[in-house]
């Protein structure tokens, strides 16, 4: 699955979204009602499901952030302008919610990349029982993330997990360390539980689009004496900059969006301090208080369009500068 | 042909609308369809509820009964929203918790007048009576049992460390549990509760110091209106549960909830822990300790030598929505009495609901017979109700629960801690 939609991804032209192709203006045939009423119902079904199980409840549930619902009390469900919003910003906790949003996207992006791409650089290379080492590297990704971070949760037990144990073993700490107990070192449990479940995603696209680059281009490099380093950074790399650059803005979004293992593992304690936006809207959530959870969730997504519009313009400009001046470009 | 693919298209998008609005039709020959969604699901207890619905069929033959089991971390919040949407919903279950914000919202049906003739009333122990009616005398759901707290505790431990008892008071708990704890050879005193729910060990310490002067009908305030956190005596119970934690509880807690505290006194590891009674099973299942290592005592009491226990129920309740209120009644009753009830609280470990089971042998020996004890003394373990039903309960919850974290974290002295918990509850209650 993954390598057909990263092909997809590469060789899909991004300007054209409308379907119909512009050539054909001069065979088209006559449009009637008819034809009309066709294409309709074809396309009724489609439509149907996505307004009413997308479109419908995303406006619904909008709403809610204008309004006074608490779902203690919905006998009062009145407009109240902005108030939600001023809620969440005047809320003490948001400052570290947000601090801590950063930390858990970048903290765990940077690592997921690195590990990701090494992986799928060393499993492109062609060894015994490379297949079975693949499923085995992929295998997190099954899993689901309330799960892990349940999991986690237990390794990082300080009295009867097994990290400190192995880090007792090991002679590299004398007295357990209260992992999920200290807000600082709970941000790093999560952290490394999030890295450790991120790199296969990574590792999976990253090695899709590996393999689409053509040997012939390595085999010059090796004839005009390239070293690896060079390899890597002018041909592979630029290469699958367009993967790489699609695959980190999904899984930025992803991220941002993946409450499951901070919540299995330490539900944003203690005393609130590993919450992220989305763990914090789902205590709020808990609390009853749909109104003010319902604007965090707007303001998660205007955060992550304004994010998502930047990192696309700044991508294409570095792309079509790759692409327009060949050797210079591929530096950039 | 492009006629007939057309009609074909419109037919599977209307069939598909059509099938996501369909609404389950009355069944055939007068047979009565009844919904019921659990809460506080898991499979051993799904199953048992199978087979009491099974026995209730069996004596209905004309209602049948669809039970809905959602995953425990979000039923309440499916029967919320089961609940909004007006239908699909006749028999649930109502939590101490739920009851409140859900009656306020007028999702719950009033069985009062239902109720009245119900003979099954006299079977009912006192507690049980109390808890199915409101402050105004409606009941909106009739508890199956009730979940009371009780000292697990380990007497080979508390033997070798020089004590001929399990402590009666939190400060014998803190004596005992201080002297079993070494974390340095990975041996705990208490499981102390610093997570999820951190705050109902903390009320339940403060309860039993001011345990002369409370209110039973309103466990959070004094006899004279002020709130149980304004108590001098309220500040001794915080210190002296702070040292629990400081002198005799592994560092880690401050971040355990339900799994790790059980998890902590199964394997073996934690002398102490304070719990409701389901656990009883799980202990009994530890490989770790044998029968003859653990037992439980009743609740730790305050200086004058009483306990509080906090009244937690949970219980069946009909949807103001249901089409069907009448039967919907009939299998609440069902469920409320005789052999069903009885072998719900047995098999699902809850204090039962029924007289009779203080006759019980299963509930005279072993870790049940604490709570005989604590049943049938009423003066000396006194049973008060908490506001739960309140609409803030859960924004409460979670900010009792920081506070506490941020106590044993030092961020937060317990003089601290109370007072913002007295001008939280006068500034509620003012309004």
């Amino acid at each position: 699955m993954s390598t057909t939609s990263t092909r997809d991804v590469r060789k899909a032209p991004p300007a054209r979204k409308g379907g119909a192709p512009p050539t054909r203006t001069g065979r088209r045939r006559e449009f009637t009602t008819r034809r009309g009423l066709v294409i309709a119902a074809f396309m009724a079904p489609a439509a149907v499901f996505v307004a009413v199980f997308t479109y419908y409840p995303m406006i619904a549930g909008s709403q809610m952030a204008f309004r006074n619902w608490n779902l203690t009390d919905l006998t009062d469900t009145s407009w109240v302008g902005l108030k939600n919003f001023r809620e969440v910003f005047t809320d003490p906790a948001w400052g570290t919610v947000l601090d801590n949003t950063l930390l858990w996207v970048v903290g765990s992006i940077v690592p997921q990349l690195v590990i990701g791409f090494a992986i799928a650089l060393w499993l492109r290379r062609r060894f015994p029982f490379r297949g079975l080492y693949q499923a085995l590297i992929f295998f997190p990704w099954a899993i689901s993330g309330f799960l892990i971070g349940i999991l986690f949760r237990w390794l990082f037990n300080s009295e009867f997990g097994v990290v400190n144990d192995l880090l007792q073993k090991a002679g590299i700490i004398d007295e357990p360390i209260a992992w999920l107990a200290d807000p600082q070192t709970a941000m790093i449990a999560v952290l490394i539980a999030n890295v450790w479940y991120g790199v296969t995603f990574f590792a999976i696209m990253i090695l899709a689009a590996l393999q689409s680059i053509p040997d012939e281009l390595y085999e010059a490099a090796a004839l005009d004496g390239a070293s690896r380093t060079r390899t890597l950074f002018q041909i592979t790399i630029p290469y699958i900059r367009t993967t790489l650059a699609l695959t980190v803005l999904l899984r930025v979004i992803w991220i941002f969006n993946f409450p499951d293992l901070i919540f299995g593992m330490t539900g944003g304690g203690p005393n609130n301090e590993t919450h992220i936006v989305t763990t914090w809207m789902i205590k709020i959530t808990q609390q009853g208080d749909y109104g003010k959870a319902s604007a965090l969730g707007l303001l998660v997504v205007a955060i992550l369009l304004v994010f998502a519009v930047f990192f696309l313009m700044a991508t294409r400009e570095r792309t079509a500068a790759a692409r327009g001046s060949g050797k210079r470009g591929a530096r950039t | 042909m492009r006629r007939r693919t057309a009609a074909l298209a419109l037919g599977t998008a209307a069939a598909m609308v059509l099938t996501g609005c369909s609404t389950m039709s009355p069944g055939e020959s007068g047979t009565v369809t009844l919904n019921m969604v659990e809460s506080l699901t898991n499979p051993a207890r799904t199953d048992l509820l199978k087979g009491l619905i099974a026995d209730f069929e069996k004596q209905n033959p004309k209602i049948e009964v669809n039970l809905v089991s959602p995953p425990t971390e979000q039923a309440d919040q499916k029967i919320q929203q089961m609940l909004q949407s007006g239908s699909g919903v006749d028999v649930l279950e109502v939590r101490d918790i739920t009851v409140g914000p859900w009656s306020n919202n007028g999702w719950l049906y009033d069985m009062k007048k239902d109720l009245a003739d119900w003979k099954g009333w006299e079977a009912l122990t006192d507690n049980a009576v109390e808890a199915s009616e409101d402050t105004e005398g409606r009941t909106y759901f009739v508890p199956y049992g009730f979940y009371g707290l009780s000292l697990f505790h380990r007497t080979d431990l508390i033997e070798e460390a020089g004590f001929d008892k399990p402590p009666a008071t939190w400060e014998e708990l803190l004596e005992q549990a201080s002297k079993i704890h070494k974390p340095s050879e990975r041996r705990y005193g208490y499981a102390f509760r610093g997570g999820a729910n951190a705050h109902s060990n903390a009320t339940a310490a403060i309860e039993a110091y001011v345990a002369d002067d409370i209110d039973p009908a309103h466990g959070y305030l004094l006899k004279d209106g002020s709130t149980i956190f304004s108590a001098p005596e309220a500040l001794d119970a915080m210190e002296t549960y702070l040292k629990l934690f400081e002198e005799a509880s592994p560092e880690s807690s401050v971040a355990w909830g339900y799994p790790e505290m059980v998890e902590g006194f199964s394997n073996g590891s934690t002398a102490f822990l304070l719990q409701d009674p389901e656990v009883i099973a799980t202990v009994s299942e530890s490989k770790s300790i044998k029968p003859d290592q653990w037992s439980t005592a009743p609740l730790v009491a305050g200086p004058s030598g009483k306990t509080v226990q906090p009244l937690a129920t949970a219980g069946w309740g009909v949807a103001e929505g249901s089409k069907h209120k009448a039967e919907a009644v009939k299998l609440v009753e069902f469920l409320s009495e005789g052999e069903a009830s009885t072998a719900f609280t047995k098999k699902n470990s809850l204090v039962p609901i029924l007289k009779s089971a203080a006759e019980d042998e299963f509930y005279r020996t072993g870790p049940w017979a604490s709570y005989v004890t604590m049943t049938e003394n009423p003066d000396k373990y006194l049973v008060v109700t908490q506001p739960r039903g309140v609409a803030w309960w859960a924004e409460w919850q979670q900010r009792a629960d920081t506070d506490v974290q941020k106590m044993i974290l030092g961020k937060l002295t317990p003089k601290e801690l109370l007072e913002g918990w007295d001008a939280y509850w006068t500034e509620k209650w003012k309004k």
